[in-house]
C-alpha cells in the first residue's frame, strides 16, 4: 500500500460563532472581516512545513488539493504549493511523490497552462509528479470560475484531451476546441516521465466518473464527506469493482485511492482530548459548513443522474442540519481516531473492504495547530504507516498509477490513448 | 401546469425540424385568431391565466426551449451560444409562416424576443417584453440566485407577494412522490439549459444590438422586481427606438401572474393599437 500525506490549507482562526454569523465557508465568507493577514501567512507557511515534515517522516507522497474562494482550503492552484514542495524535497533528497490531487479541468479556462505547469513540476521534481485532474466542485467550477454548469463536463473532456496531447505530441500541432483554440501547441518543457505522469481523477459518487477512470485506466480518488462517509464509500467502491468486472478491467487495488481523516494519540481518550475541537471546527467552520446547493447546480448533472440522486434524497430520512460531533464522526468511521493500535486496525480493515491500494491520509484537520499536526504525523508515521505498507504487496510490481522513479510502472497505453473514453 | 380557464381554447402542438435537423423545436399552440408568439421564461412554459386570456383572441404559438422537453433532454447540447438559439428559432418560426406577427416574451423569453428582433428586425410586428433579461451593469447588479440558490427561496425572489393567489397557483403541491420527482428533475434541468445562455453574468452583448429593433416595443416591468432591477426598464426604453415603458406598481418579476388584469389589459391594448 502507498500512503500519501494530504492536507488542505485552512484558515485556522475563524471565530467560534462563525457558523451562526456566516452562511458558508466558501464564496461569500467575508475576507477582511475574518482574517489577520499575519495569520494567513503563518497558516500557509505551517501547511508547507507540515507537508515537508511528513515527507521527511517517510510518506510515499505529499498531496495538494484545489479550492478557490474558500476559508477551509486557501489553495486556488495546487501547482503553487507543489512547486515549493518539489524544490524543497529535491534539496533534501527525499524520494517522495508530489501528488496534485486537485487541478480541476472542468474549472480551467487555461488548459494549456495546466499542461505547462504540470510538465514543469514533473521536470523539477525529477519525475515524481502524480497528476490529479478532478472535474471540480460546482461552487468552484461554476461560481468561482464562472463556467456554465451544463458545460463543466464537456470542458473537462476537451481540456483532458488537449493536455495529454500537449504532453506527448512529438510535433507542434494546432488545436481547434470549442472552449479553447491554439494555433501551435509545443510546450516547453514536456513532462519528464514517459509517456507522461500517472493521471488520476477524483469522484464523489457520480458513476460516470468511476466508469471513466476504469475505461481510461486512470487512478480513481474518492472523497466523501459527513457521518455517512464510510457507508457511502463502501457502496461506491463496491460499484467500482463490479463495474471493473463488467468492463473486463483488472481489479488491481492500486487503481483506487481514498481520502481519510486520521488522528492518532497515545490512547483513544487522548485522541478525543487533543483533536475533538479541531475536527468539530472543520465541521462547523470548514468543509462541513458548505450548503448543499454549492455542490450541485442545475445543468451540472444530467436528467437521468438527477432522477437517481433526487430519488435517493427524497426517500432517505431527512438528516439534522447541525454539524456532526467528534464522537459521531469517530463512531461512524468518518474520522479514524485513537491509539496507534486502534487506527492501524481500522485502516487495515478499510483497505481490504474498499480494496484500495492508495490511502490519502488527511492528518491536519480544521484548526489543528502545527505542533499538534506534527504530533499526529509522528505517531502515524512511526506507529501506523509501517504496518500498512505490506497490504496488497502482491500488486506492488504492477502499480501503473505511481511514478517509475518511486517504484511504479509507466502508465498504460490505454491511459495515454488520445482517442480513449470520455467523461461526459 | 395547466390553468383551468372557463373558455379554455383547444390545445395543439407542432414539432418543427430546425438547425439543420439537429433540433426538433416543439410548439404548443392554443386559441384562435391571429398568430402571436409567446417565449417562456427560464422556469418553463406554464399556461397561466394571462396566456389563457390571450388565447381567446389570438392563436398563441409557444415554442418549448430545447432540452426542456423530458423526451429530448439532450437537444440542449446542439446549441452552444445565444446566436445558435436565435438562428434555430428564426428558422423554425419562418417555417411555420410566423413572420410579421407579434411576440410576447417574459424574462429569459423577453431577452430572446429582443435578440430575435434585433437580428431580424422584420420578424415581429410588435414586441412586448415583460421584465426581460439581457442587460447587466455594475450600477444595478443582479445575480442568478434564482438558479443557483436554494429552491425554497425562489417564490420570494419572483414575487412581491408570494402568498397571493396568482403566485401560489404557480407552485401547486405535487399529487404524489412520483410527480414531485418529475417536477424537480424537469425544473432543475430546465434551469440548467437556460443557464447556459445566462451564466455567469446574464449579458451577451444585447445592449449593443437593441438599436436594431424597429418594431414598436412595449416594456413592462414590476416595480418591485427582486430578480432583475426595475432600473433596466428605462435602459431597454432608452436603447430600443420605438418603445414605451410601463411600470407595474406593487409587483415582482412576473407581472402576468402577479397582476394579471393590468398586464393583460396593457399588452392587448398595445397589440391592438395602430
Amino acid at each position: 500500500m502507498k500512503v500519501t500525506y494530504i492536507h488542505h490549507y485552512p484558515y485556522r482562526h475563524l471565530p467560534e460563532d462563525f457558523a451562526s454569523r456566516y452562511d458558508e465557508s466558501v464564496v461569500t465568507n467575508p475576507y477582511f472581516e475574518l482574517v489577520d493577514p499575519k495569520l494567513v501567512h503563518e497558516d500557509l507557511r505551517s501547511a508547507l512545513d507540515e507537508a515537508m515534515y511528513a515527507a521527511r517522516a517517510g510518506f510515499d507522497a505529499v498531496a495538494l488539493t484545489e479550492h478557490g474562494q474558500s476559508s477551509y482550503d486557501m489553495n486556488p492552484n495546487p501547482d503553487l504549493g507543489a512547486a515549493a514542495l518539489a524544490y524543497a524535497t529535491e534539496l533534501e533528497g527525499i524520494e517522495t511523490g508530489i501528488y496534485t490531487v486537485g487541478r480541476s479541468l472542468g474549472k480551467s479556462r487555461e488548459p494549456l497552462r495546466v499542461a505547462e505547469e504540470q510538465a514543469w513540476l514533473d521536470c523539477l521534481s525529477g519525475g515524481r509528479l502524480i497528476s490529479g485532474f478532478p472535474v471540480g466542485l460546482a461552487y468552484d467550477a461554476n461560481v468561482n470560475a464562472g463556467v456554465p454548469p451544463i458545460e463543466t463536463r464537456a470542458r473537462y473532456d476537451e481540456n483532458f484531451e488537449l493536455i495529454l496531447r500537449a504532453w506527448t505530441a512529438r510535433e507542434p500541432f494546432p488545436f481547434n476546441g470549442r472552449f479553447s483554440q491554439y494555433p501551435s501547441v509545443n510546450i516547453w518543457p514536456r513532462p519528464m516521465q514517459s509517456p507522461h505522469p500517472p493521471v488520476s481523477v477524483t469522484g464523489t459518487g457520480n458513476p460516470n466518473t468511476t466508469r471513466f477512470s476504469l475505461q481510461r485506466d486512470l487512478g480513481f480518488n474518492l472523497v466523501v464527506l459527513g457521518v455517512a462517509a464510510p457507508n457511502t464509500a463502501q457502496r461506491i467502491f463496491d460499484d467500482m469493482w463490479r463495474m471493473a468486472d463488467e468492463l473486463d478491467v483488472d481489479d488491481n487495488p492500486y487503481r483506487a485511492a481514498y481520502a481519510q481523516s486520521v488522528v492518532v494519540a497515545e490512547t483513544d481518550a487522548d485522541a478525543e482530548r487533543l483533536y475533538a475541537k479541531h475536527v468539530e471546527y472543520s465541521m462547523s467552520r470548514g468543509v462541513g459548513h458548505i450548503p448543499m446547493h454549492r455542490f450541485a447546480l442545475p445543468g451540472g448533472i444530467s436528467p437521468q443522474g438527477l432522477r437517481v440522486l433526487l430519488g435517493q434524497a427524497m426517500s432517505a430520512p431527512t438528516g439534522g442540519q447541525t454539524a456532526p460531533t467528534y464522537r459521531e464522526l469517530v463512531e461512524s468511521g468518518a474520522v479514524i481516531a485513537g491509539s496507534p493500535a486502534t487506527v492501524r486496525e481500522r485502516l487495515a480493515d478499510q483497505a481490504h473492504s474498499f480494496r484500495i491500494g492508495h490511502l490519502l491520509a488527511n492528518l491536519q484537520i480544521g484548526s489543528m495547530p502545527t505542533e499538534l499536526t506534527r504530533h499526529n504525523i509522528d505517531l502515524f508515521s512511526s506507529e501506523v504507516l509501517p504496518h500498512l505498507r505490506g497490504i496488497w504487496s502482491e500488486y506492488d510490481g504492477d502499480n501503473r498509477w505511481w511514478p517509475e522513479r518511486l517504484g511504479g510502472r509507466p502508465v498504460s497505453t490505454k491511459q495515454a490513448d488520445l482517442t480513449g473514453a470520455r467523461l461526459k | 401546469m395547466t390553468t383551468t380557464s372557463p373558455n379554455q381554447a383547444p390545445a395543439g402542438e407542432k414539432v418543427v425540424a430546425t438547425w439543420n435537423n439537429r433540433i426538433r423545436l416543439r410548439f404548443e399552440i392554443r386559441g384562435s385568431g391571429p398568430a402571436l408568439v409567446y417565449l417562456h421564461p427560464a422556469g418553463g412554459l406554464f399556461w397561466d391565466e394571462f396566456l389563457a386570456r390571450l388565447a381567446q383572441h389570438y392563436t398563441v404559438y409557444a415554442p418549448v426551449f430545447p432540452g426542456i422537453s423530458p423526451d429530448d433532454t439532450f437537444a440542449i447540447h446542439q446549441l452552444d451560444d445565444i446566436f445558435d438559439v436565435v438562428l434555430a428559432y428564426e428558422q423554425a418560426l419562418r417555417s411555420l409562416g410566423l413572420e410579421n406577427v407579434p411576440v410576447v416574451g417574459q424574462s429569459f423569453g423577453g431577452m430572446l424576443a429582443a435578440e430575435l428582433s434585433a437580428c431580424f428586425p422584420k420578424l415581429f410586428s410588435k414586441v412586448a417584453l415583460l421584465d426581460p433579461a439581457g442587460l447587466w451593469n455594475e450600477e444595478h447588479p443582479w445575480s442568478l440566485d434564482f438558479i443557483s440558490g436554494p429552491p425554497e427561496q425562489l417564490p420570494a425572489l419572483l414575487f412581491k407577494d408570494p402568498t397571493s393567489e396568482g403566485p401560489r397557483s404557480m407552485f401547486p403541491p405535487p399529487s404524489g412522490p412520483e410527480e414531485a420527482l418529475d417536477q424537480a428533475v424537469t425544473g432543475i434541468w430546465g434551469f440548467g439549459c437556460m443557464a447556459k445562455f445566462l451564466w455567469p453574468i446574464p449579458d451577451r452583448g444585447l445592449s449593443k444590438r437593441l438599436h436594431r429593433v424597429t418594431a414598436p416595443t412595449l416594456i413592462m416591468w414590476g416595480e418591485d422586481d427582486r430578480l432583475i432591477p426595475v432600473a433596466y426598464a428605462e435602459e431597454f426604453g432608452r436603447l430600443i427606438p420605438h418603445s414605451r415603458v410601463e411600470l407595474v406598481p406593487d409587483c415582482g418579476h412576473i407581472p402576468q401572474v402577479e397582476h394579471t388584469d393590468h398586464t393583460y389589459a396593457t399588452v392587448t391594448q398595445f397589440l391592438a393599437a395602430h
